[in-house]
């Protein structure tokens, strides 16, 4: 019994230096594999959360992102939607966009893309107002706080 | 002669090996970079050597080790000013996920991560510089290589304490209740708490020391005024002054929730460190020179030492009856090169590796800086 722990033992302690290179040179590898396997992402609270809707307006476009409410468990009852202006180069000097809620109510985003000023109006309880405008590297985002209404 | 002889010889895979592992399977042709090559193989490859001839581990694993860290300040900020223009970081950076994925989060990431899927951090999963996947590869084969050996041997922050906590020879505070050293268990147990509540990574955004040499987020309200004022306050204290003072790691002994985290991976680790209770003559050297605090009189008892420990080597140097040593967990204490070995070639090749690139890009910056007068 001694004797096949010491192996074992001995076994184990020179895996780990493949354990090492295997950790360096396969870390692309194993870095999709372990991406894949999980499925994680990268929390909406920082992402803005997946684009809903694609808006073409010729020289730019808008991204939509569904609204984040996300709590640990379940929902939170404030949070936020993101809109994305690209690219940079492509955008007048103001942008609006009208999209539209969970509770079918319209919010009006309007953006000075040279002061980064941003407002949203809209007759919706829901709509807290701008958190902030964020210049991107190649355009813009605006978050718009919102609340979640006992409908949505 | 023969001893030189064999000290060589036993270095040889780790020559080969880092080869390999620096070169990544090409040399680089642009001088400066080849020169950093070099440099940095010659570096590591002789300081294995001394390793392994002299037969003391510590002395030459903190220069290794130190320089790391060093390297890794110089590295890190001069990529962020040339692709972001300073180190401050920005809410737009974090949308965008350019965030630089750091170990440190890892424990708070994991229960958000379990019950919502997502990873509460404002990086990239794949693709990017220090991308979240590629450092979860990174913790995962660290911990299984070499358990909370990580913190003594491949942590890029360590580095920073541990040269300070060189500077004198004596330390000016001494008598520290070892039971402080539990602190970072509660500092876990709170951010990670915390983190899952609260959806953001609570450790990073309020007291993590080290945004002070890597990146912080840029000051546009008072809330991020005080929490600038506290990581710097905590690196003053714990990463430079508190080590100066007493000779140990006190950011690692007294703060970081990661290193606590850590320790667990100890106990699914091939290696630890055994006393071997008839040579010991409770000297005590050894609970002195422990820049962790996990030697103790109960833990010299049971002939091993604390969970805590970072299999840095410093007690094995010091003390003088030979009575500590590196062990492989299943096998009988054995005073031969064998489990010292085998540990030393993974540990070391971990360190070299993950070091290896960071000393490479701040010598080629450091060369830079000498001839244009810029190290962008």
């Amino acid at each position: 019994m001694k004797k096949l722990l010491s192996v074992l033992g001995y076994g184990w302690a020179v895996i780990t230096i493949f354990i090492v290179l295997a950790t360096f040179i396969g870390n692309n590898y194993f870095s999709k594999k372990f991406a894949g396997a999980t499925g994680v992402t990268v929390s909406p609270w920082f992402s803005g959360g997946e684009v809903t809707l694609v808006v073409e307006h010729g020289a730019y476009r808008v991204s939509v992102h569904r609204p984040v409410f996300d709590g640990l468990t379940g929902e939170r009852s404030e949070g936020f939607v993101q809109i994305d202006w690209k690219p940079a180069g492509g955008l007048p000097r103001v942008v609006t966009e009208s999209i539209t809620l969970p509770d079918g109510e319209r919010v009006l985003v309007r953006l000075d893309t040279a002061t980064g000023i941003a407002e949203a109006t809209s007759e919706s309880a829901g709509v807290l107002g701008v958190e902030r405008a964020y210049k991107l590297r190649d355009g813009w985002a605006v978050r718009v706080l919102l609340r979640r209404l006992r409908s949505s | 002669m023969k001893r030189t002889l064999r000290s060589f010889l036993l270095s040889l895979p780790m020559l080969l090996l880092t080869a390999l592992m620096l070169t990544g399977g090409s040399i680089p042709r642009e001088p400066s970079r080849l020169a950093a090559l070099i440099l940095t193989y010659l570096f590591f490859n002789t300081f294995f050597f001394l390793m392994l001839h002299k037969g003391r581990t510590d002395r030459y694993r903190a220069v290794l080790f130190v320089t790391y860290s060093v390297a890794f300040v110089i590295a890190f900020v001069s990529h962020l000013v040339e692709a972001r223009g300073s180190m401050a970081l920005t809410e737009a950076n974090m949308i965008e996920g350019e965030t630089p994925f750091c170990h440190v989060v890892i424990p708070m990431t994991l229960i958000p991560a379990a019950l919502t899927k997502t990873i509460i951090f404002p990086g990239s999963i794949t693709g990017t510089h220090a991308s979240i996947a590629g450092m979860f590869v990174l913790w995962i084969g660290a911990s299984l290589a070499l358990g909370r050996g990580f913190c003594g041997w491949a942590c890029f922050f360590g580095g920073l304490e541990d040269g300070f906590s060189r500077l004198l020879k004596k330390p000016l505070i001494k008598g520290i209740r070892p039971s402080w050293s539990y602190l970072p268990y509660a500092v876990l147990l709170a951010v990670v708490l915390i983190a899952a509540i609260s959806l953001s990574p609570t450790y990073c955004m309020w007291l993590c020391p080290f945004k002070t040499v890597t990146e912080y987020v840029q000051v546009t309200s008072v809330k991020i005024a005080i929490q600038t004022a506290i990581f710097l306050s905590l690196f003053l204290g714990l990463v430079i002054v508190l080590p100066i003072l007493t000779r140990r790691r006190t950011q690692c002994s007294f703060l970081c929730p990661f290193g606590a985290f850590q320790s667990f991976t100890n106990k699914v680790n091939a290696f630890d460190i055994r006393i071997d209770p008839d040579r010991c003559v409770k000297c005590g050297l050894c609970t002195k020179s422990c820049p962790t605090f996990s030697i103790d009189e109960a833990s010299i008892k049971k002939g091993t030492t604390r969970l805590s420990c970072m299999k840095c080597g410093k007690c094995v140097d010091t003390c003088p009856k030979g009575a500590i040593a590196y062990h492989v967990k299943g096998t009988q204490l054995s005073r031969g090169i064998l489990p010292r070995m085998l540990f030393l070639y993974p540990a070391f090749l971990f360190m070299s590796i993950m070091a290896g690139r960071q000393i490479q890009d701040a010598i080629v910056r450091i060369i830079r800086l000498v001839t244009t007068g810029s190290m962008i």
